[in-house]
């Protein structure tokens, strides 16, 4: 074994006693700059000479596209350029998971707000005329709304060429579910139904392409994975990815919606600075940003779960209905996640999960924090409080007796060998919270205000799912005066994991102080590092980082040694010092060692590429290994209903992580509470309303509401678990997504209490509330 | 058409469109960069910026309606002691994520803490607040960021 192995450098620093700089509240090192407007987004690198694109949206949900007339636009004197899907010189191909998405409508229309044309003008108010008078000549076609509609006809077909308007299924089987319900003391069966929730990052899309003299395009652009937005902007130009460069700078927000959105705005800007020759800027405004980017999927799941006497669950039946919208793009592994996440994190010897991604002519769905699994645990963990009801045990009681532990199988019968703090999370949190004494309490409360309190499990598998490759690297080299920068692909977009992360872990391992770490982020001038989604900026993004570090580190550490005379295991490196562990006078100023280093040939540069081992998915039957660990998050809700007004208020949350190390645990705490708000807003206001004909008839900050700081209920300090895994920096798994997955559910859950009849669709706006008063009455 | 303010303490006279806002004014030609571009209909309040010491959303002043105001932003306001205190205790508090949102939360409170120098509550501070939308941090740090800097301000 190499002394450079990823697997040993891992192992090491797993089961480092003492850490210096990991697991504390280090300041990152981007927010000063943040504060004073120098940190710079997309918009603020704009160029004095670069061209304005607008967008012609299509106006109708379902139309054959007959003709375009574009010479009045080009008569306008300022316009340079009107696009449409003929102009592209490469390939007008962007589906994501199933060839089925063109950049620009080719044929047809497929959604209100699908993107027809691209107008290409001197100044924005010149562009906005042009796309007023670009003519195009359309058929309407029939069009489905209703996703369980969509599923069951054949005569409305949106992609022909498919020959059905499902657009993917999955299905996990596991035992025998009816013998599974023929053990069943209680059964319990349902119908829930989620919504779509639009991301609203304060930052909308933006994209400015710059072509250099030599036919390459530099683009500069809010988007979530360089790498992904370059091939796909290379593709949609015909040219070799090579001669496209991606620069990501700090990005306003993305929460999974700049994953889908962002390569395709760069895209549409690479083609009109390709075409015309000169830099070109695409920025959305919020009304454009709402009907033509990706939302969170609605959803329609039928549960059906037994368990017997002794509270043990034993069956579940569900079936899943994503309406994907208009295209696929990421449909396929949204759905794959909620199917094999169904069960909660909860032992289930038979399961059935049906999932079926089907397309309407919808605005369509697409990555957002969660990815498709707040949706089923809502499900998931509102069938596990009506099954606990039947049973006469206390909610947290019943989960208790089914919670995964180490060498539990989930449903897709993975055994779970290590990393599984769910279990320890739920029973802290139910005890800080009070919960049996409130629970008993609160039912009591029969005036005006009626307080709850609910629970919400989730489970979130790290990595892509199934077999899916997933990788690590990052690029790490230390300058000649002992700085360090670093290379990542990973973006910054408020997490921090650039930022505050990365910069700790390369601190810790070189002992040098944080101001000495530069890390160069977003860029395809970096190793290929993933897409910053699916929580793994931080841990799945530092495993390369801690790699190449601790590459270098080894490397430095056997300098170290041979110039003091010691053992490489006795070296330290810590406040810029190398030192020897036995003898602290033994040591080497940092600096020095590297003047060292250099005189000596010691490379001084390393990648920290790693590859995640993965075992087999049988995609058939569901079953097999689906991720290398999960994460686990346990939120506790307090609600009071006003039974009059139906307004509902959330009091107070307990969050509880089970995510194994906490890196930086002031940066985790503030991803915590985001999410929780943002699945808070989910839970009680936010609604994206379609009219008759799939228009966004909200698409704005008045009408689809999101929390304001008047909203936010009381966030308990979180409980930690830090159970930790084995492929993780040191053991950390992911958390960006984490607290807004239960949130629904715990929301959910906390009313029913309160109201002693069953939450079953979201959101609780007042009005569904006073419905669902009504109709218990 | 002309129209002449002061901007961050220097005066401006600058040839606009009638129907330009100030937002873009600021933004596209006089290089501010800390005031950003969110909804453009005074939606959100990430364009925040100060006229004559009252924060307004700048996407909805129309340029020629700045005249003879005086405008204010966070890269001028930096230099007082309590948009300091504010911006020390956004940074130490965690109460930053993306940031796009930050530069106009800081005027904001800092206006708060100009017009009502005594006394402010909780419930001053979230009715001073909530016009400004974040995203990212559930507000829970921005709200312990202005009381802390409050605090530290009165002692």
């Amino acid at each position: 074994m190499s002394v450079e192995d990823p697997y040993a450098l891992l192992d090491k620093w797993l089961n480092a006693q003492e850490l210096l700089v990991v697991g504390k509240d280090v300041t990152r090192v981007d927010a000063f700059q943040k504060a004073v407007g120098k940190a710079y987004f997309t918009e603020d690198y704009l160029l004095k000479e670069a061209l304005f694109v607008k967008q012609v949206l299509s106006p109708y949900p379902h139309a054959r596209i007959l003709s375009y007339d574009v010479r009045k636009a080009l008569d306008i004197p300022g316009v340079k350029a009107v696009i449409t899907a003929k102009d592209i010189p490469g390939v007008n191909q962007v589906g994501y998971a199933l060839p089925d998405q063109p950049l620009l409508a080719e044929g047809k229309v497929r959604y209100v707000g699908e993107v027809v044309a691209l107008v290409v003008a001197e100044d924005y108010d010149t562009a906005f005329k042009g796309v007023e008078s670009v003519e195009v000549k359309y058929e309407e076609l029939p069009y489905l709304l209703d996703p369980l509609e969509a599923m069951n006809r054949n005569d409305i077909l949106i992609h022909e060429e498919i020959g059905s308007n499902i657009a993917f299924k999955t299905k996990v089987v596991k035992g025998d579910v009816n013998e599974g319900f023929a053990k069943s003391d209680v059964i319990v069966e349902n119908e829930y139904r989620t919504h779509h929730q639009d991301h609203i990052y304060l930052e909308p899309e933006a994209a400015l392409a710059i072509p250099d003299m030599e036919g390459r395009i530099t683009i500069i652009c809010s988007t979530q994975y360089p790498h992904l937005t370059r091939d796909i902007a290379s593709k949609v130009l015909g040219l070799p990815s090579s001669y496209v460069k991606i620069i990501t700078p700090y990005v306003g927000g993305g929460f999974g919606g700049k994953d889908d959105e962002g390569p395709l705005v760069a895209a549409k800007a690479a083609l009109a600075a390709y075409l015309t020759g000169r830099p070109s800027f695409l920025m959305y405004s919020r009304e454009e940003s709402i009907a033509i980017h990706p939302k969170r999927e609605a959803t329609v799941i039928k549960y059906k779960s037994g368990a017997s006497k002794d509270g043990r669950l034993q069956a579940i039946d569900v079936k899943i209905i994503h309406d994907t919208g208009a295209y696929a793009n990421r449909g396929p592994f949204i759905l794959w996640r909620a199917t094999v996440h169904a069960s909660g994190p909860y032992e289930v010897p038979n399961a059935r999960v049906e999932g079926f991604a089907v397309y309407t002519n919808k605005v369509y769905q697409g990555s957002f924090r969660g990815f498709g699994n707040p949706g089923i645990q809502f499900a998931a963990e509102s069938q596990m409080d009506l099954l606990a009801e039947k049973l006469g045990l206390d909610p947290i009681d019943f989960r208790l007796k089914n919670i995964l532990k180490e060498g539990s199988t989930t449903i897709t019968s993975q055994k779970l060998d290590h990393s599984v703090g769910v279990g320890e999370a739920l029973r802290k949190v139910a005890e800080a919270s009070d919960w049996w004494r409130k629970r008993r309490e609160y039912s009591l409360d029969t005036g005006r205000f009626r307080r709850g309190i609910g629970v919400g499990v989730a489970w979130h598998g790290i990595s892509t799912s199934r077999g899916v490759p997933d990788w690590s690297n990052a690029y790490v080299k230390i300058e000649k005066d002992g700085s360090v920068t670093a290379y990542t692909g990973i973006v910054e977009m408020g997490q921090g994991a650039p930022t505050s992360a990365h910069v700790q872990i390369i601190s810790e391992l070189l002992g040098i102080p944080p101001t000495k770490v530069k890390v160069i982020f977003g860029t395809t001038d970096a190793p290929d590092t993933g897409a910053t989604h699916a929580s793994r900026g931080s841990s799945i993004g530092g495993i390369g980082v801690l790699i190449a570090a601790a590459k270098l580190r080894e490397r430095l550490a056997k300098l170290a040694s041979e110039i003091l005379n010691v053992t490489p295991e006795e070296i330290m490196f810590k406040d810029g010092r190398v030192y020897s562990k036995k003898d602290p006078n033994l040591y080497i100023e940092w600096k020095d060692l590297i003047k060292e280093a250099i005189s000596k040939g010691v490379e001084l540069s390393a990648t920290g590429y790693f590859f995640l081992p993965k075992g087999k998915f049988d995609d058939v039957r569901g079953q097999g290994f689906a991720y290398p660990a999960f994460s686990y998050m346990v939120v506790i809700s307090e609600v009071e209903v006003d039974v009059e007004t139906g307004v509902v208020k959330v009091l107070k949350v307990w969050p509880a992580l089970a995510a194994g190390r906490i890196l930086n645990p002031q940066q985790v705490e503030g991803q915590l509470e985001g999410a929780a708000v943002q699945g808070l807003g989910y839970a009680l206001m936010e609604n994206l309303v379609f009219d008759g004909k799939g228009r966004v008839v909200n698409p704005d900050l008045t009408d689809y509401v999101i929390p304001t700081i008047r909203d936010v209920p009381e966030i308990q300090k979180p409980i930690y678990v830090e159970d930790l895994f084995k492929y993780g920096p040191f053991g950390a798994k992911g958390v960006g997504e984490l607290a807004l997955i239960p949130m629904p559910a715990s929301v959910a859950n906390a009313v029913s209490h309160a109201l002693k009849t069953r939450v079953t669709s979201l959101p609780l706006t007042p009005e569904r509330v006073l419905e669902l008063i009504r109709s218990s009455r | 058409m002309k129209v002449s303010f002061k901007l961050n303490g220097k005066n401006v006279v600058i040839d606009v469109n009638p129907n330009e806002v100030l937002l873009d004014t600021l933004r596209l030609k006089l290089g501010v960069k800390s005031v950003k571009r969110g909804c453009e209909r005074g939606e959100c309040g990430v364009c925040t910026v100060l006229m004559n010491g009252k924060p307004v959303y700048s996407c909805m002043v129309l340029t020629p309606q700045a005249d003879g105001a005086e405008i204010e932003t966070v890269e001028y306001l930096q230099g007082k002691e309590e948009v300091k205190a504010l911006i020390d205790s956004f940074v130490k508090h965690g109460a930053i994520q993306c940031g796009y949102c930050t530069p106009g939360f800081i005027v904001t409170a800092y206006a708060l803490i100009k017009a009502k120098q005594n006394g402010l509550t909780k419930e001053d501070v979230i009715k001073g607040l909530e016009g400004n939308l974040c995203r990212c941090t559930g507000y829970k740090k921005i709200l312990e960021a202005v009381i802390n800097a409050l605090n530290q301000l009165e002692t």
